[in-house]
């Protein structure tokens, strides 16, 4: 299964236009709209690590994304962008990945890295509306996934669209 | 000179590592009779008067934890409500701190860091960044101590200097990477890092392993 996340408007255009153009070249693609969840912000308590491993103690729609996260061979994420970043519902969401990891400590390439929870090969990617330093969005994305362990599939202006399927189809 | 302080991080002060070197932060900048206030993002019913003294202070200092590679979500929600500044000459310098030790873990969040002054009107006044707080809230208060000593010293040289200067900063936050010997030495002691974990999880109250796989049976490779 392939999985897009959308922190968007449903009616948006944009939004509606690239999902119907990925459904149409992608096969098995669900979405879902954050818009019809209720996903709080990270609160930093560390219990998901120390105190119930791999469970968050936030009690809201999130658990449903940590499973989709596994079942997922590809998530790709659509929002827009905020002082050139993503905005602040994506990043509660990229927060709150902190249960597929674990609390233990290793070195990978020179850098300490935690420990995968589950033996997964996430692969993930960002599609942004409005204006933003896409280098530095790539840069950062392609940290997350090393904390991850994966790969990053890229991040992509909503209006490229020919470059997002291409790059979605070859992943 | 008066600095505002902006706590960003979703922690009650109480169990917060940001706070607790801000405290110390803050007693270096005031040795010389400068003054602080601290307001917490944490308490969402003050974001109101946040924003008010947002507008009105020009010497800003906002303090955050790493979270996934640059601000935490709630930092991000405040700063979107915000409109951005018109003519005025306000500084904004920030102090980054993060569980992981090494200074280049950080550099992607400072790179935001440097540009998002501007995007609200703005000046930047650099960042303070220095890793390896993971335990600061809750190791011995001796331990504690040795920990953010450092930092009142950092205070002292914003208040003289009005500006984090990044060779200043880096000689602060080093190591930027660990050494092939250090690293060796860190996978040595690597077992008993884990096993104090494992005994710290259970006085918590963990029952279960520390690497328990609760959705293990969605899973698929």
């Amino acid at each position: 299964m392939n999985l897009i996340i959308s922190t968007l408007k449903k009616d948006d255009l944009y939004n509606k236009k690239i999902i119907e153009n990925i459904q149409k070249n992608i096969n098995n693609v669900e979405v879902i709209y954050a818009e019809d969840m209720n996903i709080k912000g990270c609160i930093g308590c560390n219990r998901c690590w120390l105190v119930t491993p791999g469970i968050c103690t936030i009690k809201d729609d999130y658990e449903r994304l940590l499973i989709k996260f596994l079942q997922s061979k590809q998530v790709v994420f659509i929002t827009d962008l905020r002082l050139g970043f993503v905005s602040y519902k994506l990043k509660n969401i990229f927060d709150r990945i902190l249960p597929l990891l674990t609390m233990n400590l290793r070195f990978k390439n020179g850098q300490m890295r935690h420990y995968l929870r589950y033996k997964k090969h996430y692969k993930m990617g960002l599609i942004y509306k409005g204006n933003g330093n896409r280098e530095f969005l790539e840069k950062w994305l392609e940290r997350v996934m090393i904390n991850l362990d994966g790969t990053s599939i890229g991040t992509y202006n909503i209006e490229n669209e020919e470059e997002i399927l291409n790059a979605l189809i070859n992943c | 000179m008066h600095l505002l302080i902006v706590s960003c991080t979703p922690r009650a002060k109480e169990k917060s590592n940001t706070d607790k070197i801000l405290d110390e932060l803050k007693k270096g900048y005031e040795y010389n009779g400068n003054t602080t206030e601290t307001l917490y993002l944490y308490k969402r019913n003050e974001w109101e008067s946040i924003r008010e003294k947002f507008y009105e202070n020009d010497n800003i200092l906002f303090a955050l934890p790493l979270y996934v590679e640059c601000i935490p979500g709630i930092m991000a929600e405040f700063l979107e409500t915000l409109k951005p500044k018109q003519n005025c000459n306000t500084k904004i310098g920030f102090l980054l701190q993060s569980g992981f030790a090494e200074a280049s873990q950080l550099r992607c969040c400072e790179s935001y860091l440097e540009t998002l002054p501007s995007l609200l009107g703005c000046e930047y006044n650099g960042t303070l960044l220095k890793g390896g707080m993971f335990a600061v809230s809750f190791i011995g208060s001796k331990m504690r101590k040795q920990m953010i000593e450092p930092f009142y010293d950092m205070g002292k040289y914003y208040a003289q200097n009005n500006y984090f200067n990044k060779e200043a900063v880096n000689d602060f936050a080093k190591p930027e990477y660990f050494s092939k010997k250090d690293i060796f030495l860190n996978n040595v002691v690597s077992p008993l890092n884990k096993l104090f974990m494992k005994v710290f999880a259970k006085k918590l109250g963990c029952k279960v392993s520390l690497n328990d796989k609760p959705y293990q049976n969605y899973f698929k490779r």
